[in-house]
């Protein structure tokens, strides 16, 4: 806490998200996930219940709206008049888009949540007072709250068996969210670090991208130009950064865009438009 | 046209031992309608602490909030008790700076409600957050792990404008209230008299006390405006400083600072009408008064109503779509119902102000103030609710009303202020006893001035007219005024 | 020498001031109009006419408090942003001057209001011991006027009292 601390880097703690913001990003993890090969069949959303110990939350509380799916496939209808229920549904995975200017992180009053030097944004439980503000001012709305002490029923004895340790079960009162299973990145980066090596694409698989069965889910580190998902967000014309993005529309192979984004929160997702086979 | 009644602010004939003793006898033994008062506010609250304790143990699901709904009541009712504080501040220090004379009745009941109304809010950042317990996380102390709180977030704010606002309107109330303590020490027995001789912490009145008071009050009342609009922007920053839709309004702070001064004023009326009634205060708070503080209302009400067209217009000049869909949904969607009972009590009733008659007729004052403190809150929750049921992702949008826990505590806060004030007034003046005194003796001034300045002219004109006739006039400046 | 101190009541601010007008006018010896001491019931807005202005120094403090509060504030706040860089960043910089402002802004008026309090408690004298004359209604309606005379000049000031319309004497030794 030095005044000489403050008035030799008071330039640098003046920068913004605009200025490339004062983290020297070591990695910046990104994902890309294409809806035209989606089909909806929710294993990503099941993956991260087991990943990342979430509770199930019963119906009654889900038709509440207090359910506590990190991953959530949400499903959008332009005409509903076919002949079956789910006919025409567009299927839409969303989940924690890790925005490189996050607004959830600056409302947060005990600093519970903040960005990494992996470009993720974290959340910290122990530190979560449950204020809910970061939730109220998440645009995509993926950021869950514990309503209840749902660690007192939701996994029965033998089902705790079958709980991640590498991560914490949480209590009520305690913010979450998808963190690209950072208990993987860790790891992987450990492990890397073990092995006197840098960590390459595929040594981190996050839950939903490994089970996803049409591998519609792609994540890697958007900092390594040799990774797949780079690769994806260049040549669908995507940068990192809180700019609209300036792409191509006239090549229908460029199907990239981030959702929201005039709302400039830069994220960390790229998605790939669905193929229209009919004329709309 | 009936005739319009113009009466003086207060009888300037009072006598000082009579205002000393009215005002102390409304501190005396309380009449059975305190009783039943003070026990209905009770089980108000208790109805609250049960609540809580119930949502403490439970977690916030038993609140029915839900995603989206992460923020329901309790910050509705916090936005709607910091609000009402306000109007203390209005009447004690606006007023004061530009010499109103005749708030000097009225406003240390006023005072009174800022310091309980901020109070009660205090417990609604508590009451709505996961982690009670963790609360003072919010505060800027020294920790050996280094960690401090996001001094971005507008709920730190929040915190700093809240123990700075409370702590400020308790000063200012307290010092405003020393000769009065001095009037008490003076004038009671027993352990009120030991209560007051620490109180008034040896104010005698002397000529430097006094000098010291006057600047000294004229200071604080400085630092309280500045304060009081400050809090409540700050307090509207939690929504102005978010990205949501019909939140991220840039005239947030002015509207919600014109709101919290509207509904203070609907709560001075309404306390005015009952401290009047039961105490018997006729002669201190006169239907003059009442009358310049609903003309202060109505020009208030106007204020809100053109911030509300405001709002509604630059959305819809606008061609930002989520704030268009918002403001559609609250005026024709699920919660429209509420909408147009904030409209209409908020900008229709106020009307009613207009008329002489209803000015001046108790009952209808008390039930027009409640219909406007009702607008109020309606309005607070209105700014809550419906962006949060519609915002960017139509995935999570949903309707949510409140639940019986939310409404319990709600119902609580109102028990609770009741509390406080009640006990307030009857261990101290609930009318300030040398600031009425100092407004018959400005008054009677003024009176005798106006009279002087007649005879003046009268007899000038009369000297003319002498001379006019021939006849040498008199020298006339000896008649100074009885 | 001993000296005693004199509590004249009088029934309203007219009597007192013409008291203080005739001692002005040193129409009584052993009292000076600075040594006057008027206690009232209510302020007079006139009392710095009558009696002369006399030095009140509160503002300095307040100005001294705000000028605290805000460079206070502006230290702490930057330094605890400095030293806590893990920091949310929303894509804000790490010592984001506007909100910053808003907090500095609070402290001034947080620290100008807690000194001006604690100093007009001090500056008034109000802890202190000033004797013990006192009387019930100089809280009703009456105004009193107190003077510290050397004990020769006591009983023609006494007098001078009586005879301007004082309603009661009380005295005692300093």
């Amino acid at each position: 806490m030095s005044f000489k601390n403050i008035l030799e880097n008071f330039s640098y703690y003046r920068r913004d998200a605009e200025d490339g913001g004062h983290h020297d990003y070591d990695h910046r993890f990104g994902m890309t996930i294409d809806l035209d090969i989606c089909t909806g069949c929710n294993s990503c959303s099941t993956a991260c219940y087991a990943e990342n110990n979430l509770a199930v939350v019963g119906k009654e509380r889900f038709e509440k709206g207090q359910a506590m799916h990190w991953m959530r496939v949400e499903r959008y209808w332009d005409n509903i008049e076919g002949d079956y229920a789910e006919e025409g549904a567009k299927f839409l995975p969303m989940l924690c888009q890790n925005c490189g200017a996050a607004t959830c992180e600056p409302v947060c009053p005990v600093a519970a949540t903040y960005h990494t030097p992996d470009g993720l944004n974290a959340q910290v439980y122990n530190r979560c007072i449950g204020s809910r503000y970061c939730s109220n001012n998440c645009p995509f709305r993926v950021r869950y709250f514990n309503f209840w002490s749902y660690y007192e029923d939701s996994w029965p004895e033998p089902l705790n068996m079958q709980l991640n340790p590498d991560l914490t079960v949480r209590d009520k009162g305690v913010m979450e969210k998808c963190t690209f299973c950072v208990q993987r990145i860790r790891t992987a980066k450990d492990k890397a670090q073990r092995e006197e090596r840098v960590m390459a694409d595929g040594d981190v698989v996050t839950a939903c991208a490994q089970a996803c069965p049409t591998g519609a889910i792609v994540f890697g580190d958007t900092m390594d130009p040799g990774s797949r998902v780079s690769k994806l967000w260049e040549k669908h014309q995507i940068h990192r950064g809180p700019f609209l993005q300036k792409k191509d529309k006239t090549n229908e192979e460029i199907r990239g865009y981030r959702i929201f984004d005039e709302l400039s929160v830069d994220p960390s997702i790229m998605y790939l438009e669905r193929v229209r086979d009919t004329e709309v | 046209m009936s005739q319009v009644i113009e009466d003086k602010v207060i009888d300037e004939k009072l006598e000082w031992s009579r205002i000393n003793a009215d005002v102390i006898a409304s501190m005396q033994a309380p009449r059975k309608a305190y009783w039943v008062t003070v026990f209905v506010c009770l089980t108000m609250f208790l109805c609250a602490i049960a609540a809580e304790i119930y949502q403490y143990k439970m977690g916030l699901g038993s609140a029915g909030l839900n995603n989206p709904h992460m923020w329901d009541m309790y910050i509705a009712t916090f936005v709607f008790w910091i609000g009402m504080s306000h109007a203390g501040t209005l009447l004690s220090a606006i007023l004061h700076i530009i010499h109103a004379q005749w708030r000097k009745p009225i406003y240390r009941f006023a005072e009174a409600m800022t310091t309980f109304s901020l109070m009660t809010a205090g417990f609604f950042p508590m009451i709505h957050l996961g982690r009670v317990w963790n609360l003072y996380w919010v505060l800027p102390y020294v920790s050996d792990r280094g960690i401090w709180p996001n001094f971005r977030s507008p709920l730190v704010w929040d915190a700093f404008a809240i123990s700075t606002y409370l702590s400020s309107s308790a000063l200012f109330l307290f010092i405003g209230m020393i000769p009065d303590m001095a009037i008490l020490r003076d004038h009671t027995t027993g352990w009120r008299k030991k209560l007051y001789g620490i109180l008034c912490l040896g104010w005698r009145g002397d000529d430097r006390q006094w000098r010291n008071f006057r600047r000294t009050y004229m200071l604080l009342a400085c630092f309280l405006i500045p304060l009081a609009i400050s809090v409540h922007s700050i307090v509207s920053s939690d929504f102005a400083m978010s990205i949501m839709p019909g939140w991220h309004v840039t005239t947030f702070p002015p509207y919600f600072v014109a709101g919290a001064l509207y509904s203070g004023c609907a709560a001075i009326m309404t306390l005015f009408v009952c401290l009047r009634y039961f105490f018997r205060m006729e002669e201190y708070m006169t239907l003059n008064i009442m009358e310049k503080t609903c003309k202060l209302t109505f020009a208030i009400a106007m204020v809100w109503t053109y911030l509300n067209l405001i709002e509604f217009s630059s959305t819809w000049y606008g061609h930002n779509i989520y704030d268009k869909e918002v403001l559609i949904a609250k005026a024709t969607g699920p919660y429209a119902a509420v909408f147009w009972t904030m409209i209409f009590c908020g900008c229709v009733v106020p009307f009613t102000l207009c008329f002489q008659k209803l000015r001046r007729h108790m009952p209808s004052m008390f039930v027009v103030s409640i219909l406007l403190n009702l607008g109020m809150y309606v309005e607070r929750w209105m700014i809550v609710a419906p962006t949060l049921a519609q915002a960017h992702s139509p995935h999570q949008w949903d309707v949510l009303w409140g639940s019986v826990i939310q409404w319990a505590i709600v119902f609580g806060s109102f028990g609770w202020f009741g509390l406080l004030f009640l006990v307030f007034v009857k261990l101290f003046p609930c009318v300030s006893m040398y600031e009425v005194k100092e407004l018959c003796f400005h008054l009677k001034h003024e009176i005798e001035e106006e009279e002087k300045a007649k005879k003046h002219a009268t007899t000038k004109a009369a000297g003319k007219a002498e001379e006019g006739s021939g006849r040498t006039a008199p020298g006339t400046p000896g008649l100074e005024g009885a | 020498m001993s000296r005693h101190r004199l509590l004249a009541m009088f029934k309203d601010f007219d009597d007192a001031f013409d008291v203080v007008d005739k001692i002005k006018a040193k129409e009584v010896s052993g009292v000076e109009v600075d040594d006057i001491n008027m206690m009232s019931p209510i302020e007079h807005p006139n009392v710095d006419e009558k009696l002369g202005k006399r030095p009140i120094n509160i503002a300095y403090f307040t100005l001294a408090g705000a000028i605290f509060g805000v460079t206070f504030g502006f230290f702490f706040l930057s330094s605890a942003q400095a030293s806590f860089l893990v920091q949310p960043q929303g894509g804000k910089p790490v010592v984001p001057l506007p909100t910053n402002f808003v907090l500095m802004y609070e402290m001034l008026i947080f620290f100008a209001v807690w000194t001006t309090v604690i100093c007009f408690i001090f500056l008034s004298g109000l802890g202190q011991k000033r004797g013990t004359l006192y009387s019930e209604k100089l809280t009703v309606d009456e105004i009193g006027i107190v003077v510290e005379i050397d004990d020769s000049e006591l009983d023609s000031v006494k007098n001078f009292f009586k005879n301007n319309k004082a309603l009661e004497i009380r005295e005692e030794k300093v």
